[in-house]
């Protein structure tokens, strides 16, 4: 016991003075250290779904941002300075640990930029931390949409589409080709929330009824009482609007009870992860992808893009969130360089407008952060599953059209962001 | 309506059938080495997976036949080497080495099969409704519920008639005598631990068919397991088979009038047991204690 102390005790007069030296010496070294600068590389904190329900798409975000970085390090950093990417597990829907991952990203290892969430509501609780230590965050793929609505704020941008963005991509369609009696599947929380709300506000104002929302448990594995209910109600459309795992439980029980051959199958968002997990009589219905990889020949950077992601994933194909993790990145570097700095106010502001370049954004249409409400105005990909992939196996979606974001996004008024930058 | 409570009780007892076969595995080992296995869905993952990987030589069939057995050799594997030795201690021991045993199992599956989920196509002769009206009873989950009755039934034979069978029910209620009588215990308990997980391998191939495979599948059942399990009380395996056909009839009719408790519901059931009849419907007084 005694020994355990030794270490304050043998803190003598002369080891004080030494360390009191020391001290000094490193003030004066100072200078050295901040001229030194330039070669301490720019730290990007990634604090993204690696265990758990959303793994595939947090994965999938972090091959994109790896690319971005190893990209960015080949030529010339970000104003000339290495990028380096940490990497925490937020878990899929833990918030305290999403919070205090965050939380160790900014003040222990001083990142200058955060990226995340695949979940909502980790996204939102990232940005309270992201904001009160005024760190720029960019959510690559948390839809809901408070994020870039009510709760905006000068340090977040978002990647992915808001909630609304995807019940309007796809709800007028719906309305003209299906009929106006909708019957909805929704996951319980905040995504599917509003994800519903958008649908329903878009629905009455074309004529059209819900006959019914049955809200889901996150996670739930059995959807046949759901499903019975659905039916019974008689619907012309069935939406299904839960995501992930659950949307390949949905769906599977859908093609098994035969629904989708009486009742129309659609929704809005949809992703290739979760559709090469079906089984091909699940994959039915009319959906809208926010990136997919085949796309008109010519696209420019896609092919290469498609090739190098196909190195790191073990020869799959990019998926949307394989493109959101590597936006994210491109989009910082490409502020950083445009504000020839890296303090996040001054990247707030390059980054508000900023259009990305044709081999950053691999689609038609203009691509850019909105400055009211630092939303991405990204393209939808509108069309219906395939059974089987045409040309390659993993080309599961026919893609009908490519609806510009600015089309449908509500008007910055209709967000609710009140954007406001700190003097 | 009428047609709509029938439906969703029909449907309540297909899924409860389903959880009893997960809980009547848990409640195996629970009741003879007193191990809360929090693995239990880790090992149906791994039935699942390895029937996945078995099936583009085995075919469907053959791999329901043999991913079980391949689990539960893993599972027998597992108690020989860590779970045996926490045996007589506190069962929070016990518990929290199975629960890490689920974080392995998940992070191991993910990485050797990927995160993302896998397709599992089912036998065409089973993948359609048996009639329009009733959508619901698909070949599947009809062949599902044989396989629940008939693993039912072969664990009453076993426990009825064999000698084995009779020592693990005689463990079950006193495990003392039955060491002091000459009854090698550990083998039993390896043994029965091997039935339990066999039991979970063999849910695990039926759920892969149902629902697709997902390296965090495993989660989603076995709360309902366990709460079958209480709700049937604790030492009463005919309990866990009632509770489990309980809850899944409680949830599916919850979901036609208050969809978003469906999930709720079934816990709310095990608060209600455990204020009114803590031992559960049929359960043994104090086997938890």
């Amino acid at each position: 016991m005694i020994k355990k102390h030794a270490g304050f005790g043998s803190l003598s007069r002369r080891n004080l003075v030494k360390a009191g030296v020391a001290v000094g010496l490193s003030q004066l070294a100072a200078p050295f250290v901040i001229s030194a600068r330039g070669d301490t590389p720019i730290k990007i904190g990634f604090d993204n779904p690696l265990t758990g329900t959303y793994a595939a798409p947090g994965k999938n975000e972090l091959i994109g941002c790896q690319l971005a970085v190893d990209q960015l390090n080949a030529k010339n950093g970000i104003l000339g300075r290495k990028v380096e990417l940490l990497i925490e597990d937020s878990t899929s829907g833990d918030a305290g640990t999403a919070v205090q991952k965050a939380r160790k990203l900014i003040e222990r290892d001083n990142v200058d930029f955060l990226v995340g969430n695949v979940n909502s509501a980790l996204a939102q609780a990232m940005a309270q931390v992201s904001n009160e230590k005024g760190v720029l965050h960019i959510v690559p793929g948390g839809h809901t949409d408070p994020i870039t609505g009510m709760d905006c704020k000068w340090n977040v941008f978002r990647v992915c589409n808001t909630t609304r963005m995807e019940a309007n991509a796809v709800s007028s369609l719906l309305f003209k080709t299906y009929g106006k009696r909708w019957h909805f599947i929704t996951p319980d929380y905040a995504f599917g929330h509003t994800l519903f709300q958008g649908c329903e506000a878009d629905l009455k104002k074309l004529g059209g009824t819900v006959t019914g929302n049955e809200l889901t448990p996150l996670g739930i594995t059995d959807f046949s009482a759901y499903l019975i209910k659905a039916r019974a109600a008689n619907p012309d459309v069935l939406v299904v609007l839960v995501q992930g795992n659950d949307m390949v439980n949905c769906l599977k029980q859908i093609s098994q009870f035969g629904i989708e051959k009486q009742i129309h199958v659609a929704g809005t968002q949809q992703e290739l992860e979760s559709v090469e997990a079906m089984p091909p009589e699940a994959r039915v219905g009319v959906w809208m992808f926010e990136w997919y990889w085949k796309q008109a020949a010519g696209t420019p950077g896609l092919d290469q893009f498609i090739a190098e992601i196909r190195k790191r994933a073990d020869g799959k194909v990019p998926t949307a969130r394989t493109w959101f993790g590597y936006v994210t990145i491109h989009a910082y570097a490409m502020a950083c360089e445009n504000a020839k700095s890296i303090e996040a106010k001054a990247v707030a502001k390059a980054l508000a407008d900023m259009e990305l370049p044709p081999e950053i954004k691999l689609q038609p249409n203009k691509v850019y952060f909105r400055a009211g409400d630092h939303q991405l105005m990204l393209s939808a990909f509108i069309g219906e599953l395939r059974k089987k992939g045409e040309g390659d196996p993993e080309n599961l979606f026919k893609v009908n059209s490519i609806v510009a974001g600015e089309s449908i996004a509500p008007s910055i008024a209709d967000t609710g962001c009140k954007m406001t930058m700190p003097s | 309506m009428l047609q709509l409570l029938f439906f969703n009780i029909t449907n309540g007892l297909i899924i409860g059938a389903f959880y009893a076969l997960m809980a009547l595995g848990l409640s195996l080992i629970l009741n003879l080495s007193g191990v809360i296995n929090f693995a239990h869905g880790g090992f149906l993952v791994i039935g699942g997976y390895l029937a996945y990987t078995l099936t583009p030589f085995l075919g469907f069939w053959g791999a329901l036949v043999v991913a079980p057995p391949l689990t539960a050799i893993i599972g027998f594997v597992v108690e020989r080497l860590l779970i045996r030795r926490l045996y007589g201690r506190d069962p929070l021991y016990s518990l929290l080495l199975t629960f890490g045993l689920a974080f392995i199992i998940e992070d191991g599956t993910r990485q050797i099969w990927g995160a993302q989920g896998l397709p599992v196509s089912i036998p065409a002769a089973l993948s359609s409704p048996l009639s329009n009206d009733l959508f619901f009873i698909t070949g599947y989950r009809m062949f599902m519920v044989a396989i629940v009755a008939v693993a039912i039934a072969v664990l009453f034979v076993l426990f009825r008639y064999t000698r084995i069978g009779v020592r693990i029910r005689a463990g079950t209620l006193d495990l003392e005598t039955v060491a002091a009588l000459g009854v090698n215990v550990g083998a039993l308990r390896s043994l029965n631990f091997a039935v339990g997980i066999f039991l979970a391998g063999l849910a695990g191939v039926l759920a892969g068919g149902q629902l697709g495979l997902e390296p965090t599948m495993g989660d989603g059942l076995l709360m309902p397991s366990f709460i079958a399990i209480i709700v049937g009380g604790v030492g009463s395996l005919t309990g866990t088979l009632i509770g489990g056909l309980l809850i899944g009839v409680a949830s599916g009719l919850t979901a036609v009038f208050f969809p978003s408790a469906s999930e709720a519901i079934i816990y709310v059931m095990m608060a209600i047991v455990l204020l009114v009849r803590p031992r559960g419907l049929l359960g043994e007084e104090g086997m938890l204690t």
